[in-house]
């Protein structure tokens, strides 16, 4: 980014500041405080005394409940799994339908206007359709199955089954994503580097595992990484796909916390859960970029 | 001829996978049509074919429930409207002030101070939902247009500053300065001058927000609960009520993935030209 000096005046500066502050003061108000806020939740107590609130700090008390919540245990493991799985299968996808985009074929622009709408439909609604498609009886699903002769499957009332019916309708709507980054990254590759593969003698094969894939690394590492941040925020598909049953075998950490936080009404116990979010995020992250520092120092040379 | 493989190879994937992105959208729009026994008298495919449609399910939600209807719809458009509106002219100058001045904020430069604003996105909404809920049960913002527009102006404006940072980055400084050295001051360059030079991706901008806004949910289900209710808590809501009614929902639904299925259509352009900055 270029950022020019401008002739260095108080006022002129006083000016930059004046379209910066709106920015900032929004995101101080609505997103630093209120986590702030949420972090004092977690290690204390809320009460209403007379309408006014009131929170006191009663120390680790809600962290020590927390590790022994077998619930809280169980809506993280389906969490990591529901993360894990989708984030995987939509890069495998994303990332072939990617590379065939990038050939010369004709309908281009069809094909990717196309492909992008489910990310753009309100997740409420994906997870609605994907509720009447996966019916037991009146779905089209089990229809298919049945007309080809196999057994009907409970796809979101069997426990074994349920959290794959999440996956499934997460990586329909959000493949797309992974296609909009990975194509970028593809055109960005110099089309020399794969001419001079070719006219060395190098195979499809070879030339995607030793020219594609590594030049394609930061865009790959970019979209896991936003990708998976964005997956383990899921809620809403769930919440009506659902509703974290049956059991709690499709349960995440964010439903879980509103469900203690405002259905159950325990709004620091909620924080806890919610607040537990951050860290998986964040242990995550860092992770994540452990594991692929290798892959970001060679795409680097 | 090992090229005319390839190529039949990849139309066949790239049409298959067309199939499984629209067949979704089309069981939607056709239960919508569907007559209650079609529901439930297992799945019907083909309109005219498998069964005959019927206009009255979209018929009803525009008389007999239109007024269940009509507030959860007028609040999106308003509350989704009014935000990104907001977003994109505030999150566009931050991005203008952050590529035409030099800052230092003790540590922090031009760029940790973008990259800060960006990494605000990342941020699981739980966290701030259960303390914006307390905030605005105090305020009296709870289940106001006002209350979830401010939310989303929140939500969306690190995706704002940073897609039009990234667009302001590019365009030359030369017409502005001239415009700063006839004697106009920064804010008549920058709403004079710079605004209408990048209307186009300011209104790509806006439009996206509108997008998030539009089909944000927890938000919406935490700080809602009559008035200001939006259309994903009307879809989840009736989905909670009446249970297996599919051609009603199925209408709705329709209804409230119309607007950002035609903003997609119309920002094809940008969207194959990357409106998002992420791949460089």
């Amino acid at each position: 980014m270029s950022v020019r000096r401008r002739k260095g005046g108080r006022v002129v500066q006083w000016q930059g500041r004046l379209f910066l502050t709106p920015t900032v003061v929004i995101l101080l108000l609505l997103t630093i405080f209120p986590f702030l806020f949420t972090l004092a939740m977690a290690f204390g107590k809320v009460s209403f005394e007379g309408g006014t609130l009131r929170i006191t700090i009663t120390g680790v008390r809600n962290w020590t409940r927390l590790v022994h919540d077998s619930r809280f245990w169980n809506s993280l493991v389906v969490t990591l799994k529901i993360v894990s799985l989708s984030v995987f299968c939509e890069y495998v996808l994303g990332l072939l339908l990617a590379m065939l985009l990038n050939r010369r074929i004709r309908g281009q622009t069809f094909f990717r206007v196309t492909f992008l709408l489910p990310m753009m439909l309100a997740p409420i609604a994906v997870g609605y359709i994907w509720r009447m498609m996966l019916n037991d009886t009146r779905g089209p699903f089990n229809d298919f199955l049945r007309h080809l002769g196999f057994r009907a499957v409970g796809w979101l009332s069997d426990p074994n089954v349920a959290m794959y019916s999440i996956v499934l309708t997460d990586i329909w709507q959000w493949t797309p994503f992974m296609i909009l980054i990975l194509l970028a990254g593809l055109q960005g590759i110099p089309k020399d580097y794969i001419e001079a593969a070719k006219v060395d003698g190098a195979s499809g094969w070879k030339i995607f595992f030793y020219v594609t894939f590594p030049l394609l690394a930061p865009a790959s590492i970019a979209a896991v990484f936003l990708r998976s941040v964005e997956a383990f925020k899921i809620i809403d598909i769930i919440y009506i796909m659902t509703g974290g049953g049956p059991g709690l075998v499709t349960e995440s950490l964010t439903l879980y916390g509103y469900s203690v936080g405002l259905r159950a009404f325990d709004l620091a116990y909620g924080a806890t859960i919610s607040f537990s979010l951050f860290f998986v995020v964040l242990a995550s992250s860092v992770l994540f970029f452990l594991l692929t520092r290798k892959a970001r120092q060679i795409s680097l040379e | 001829m090992r090229s005319r493989v390839a190529d039949v190879l990849t139309y066949f994937v790239l049409i298959a996978w067309t199939v499984v992105v629209i067949f979704p959208i089309f069981w939607m729009v056709t239960t919508s049509f569907k007559e209650k026994l079609d529901v439930f008298l297992g799945p019907k495919y083909l309109p005219w074919v498998d069964f005959k449609p019927t206009p009255k399910w979209w018929v009803r939600i525009f008389t007999v429930e239109r007024r269940e209807l009509i507030t959860p719809f007028v609040n999106s458009l308003i509350v989704a409207g009014i935000s990104s509106f907001f977003a994109a002219l505030l999150g566009s100058m931050a991005a203008y002030a952050l590529t035409r001045y030099r800052f230092r904020f003790g540590p922090m430069k031009n760029d940790d101070i973008l990259l800060w604003i960006v990494s605000q996105r990342m941020m699981p909404p739980i966290i701030t939902a259960l303390a914006v809920f307390l905030m605005f049960r105090v305020t009296g913002l709870l289940d106001t247009h006002m209350g979830l527009i401010l939310v989303y102006i929140a939500f969306n404006l690190p995706l704002a500053v940073w897609i039009m940072a990234n667009f302001l980055s590019q365009i030359p400084q030369s017409i502005e300065e001239a415009a700063l050295v006839d004697g106009a001051s920064r804010a008549q360059a920058f709403f004079r001058v710079v605004v209408p030079m990048v209307l186009p991706s300011l209104s790509a901008t806006f439009l996206l927000c509108f997008v998030f806004a539009w089909n944000e949910f927890l938000f919406a289900l935490i700080l809602t609960y009559s008035k200001a209710q939006t259309m994903p808590i009307l879809i989840a809501m009736q989905h909670f009520q009446r249970g297996p009614q599919w051609w009603d929902i199925s209408a709705l639904s329709t209804l409230a993935v119309l607007p950002p299925i035609a903003i997609t259509i119309g920002l094809q352009r940008y969207f194959i030209k990357g409106l998002i900055p992420i791949g460089k």
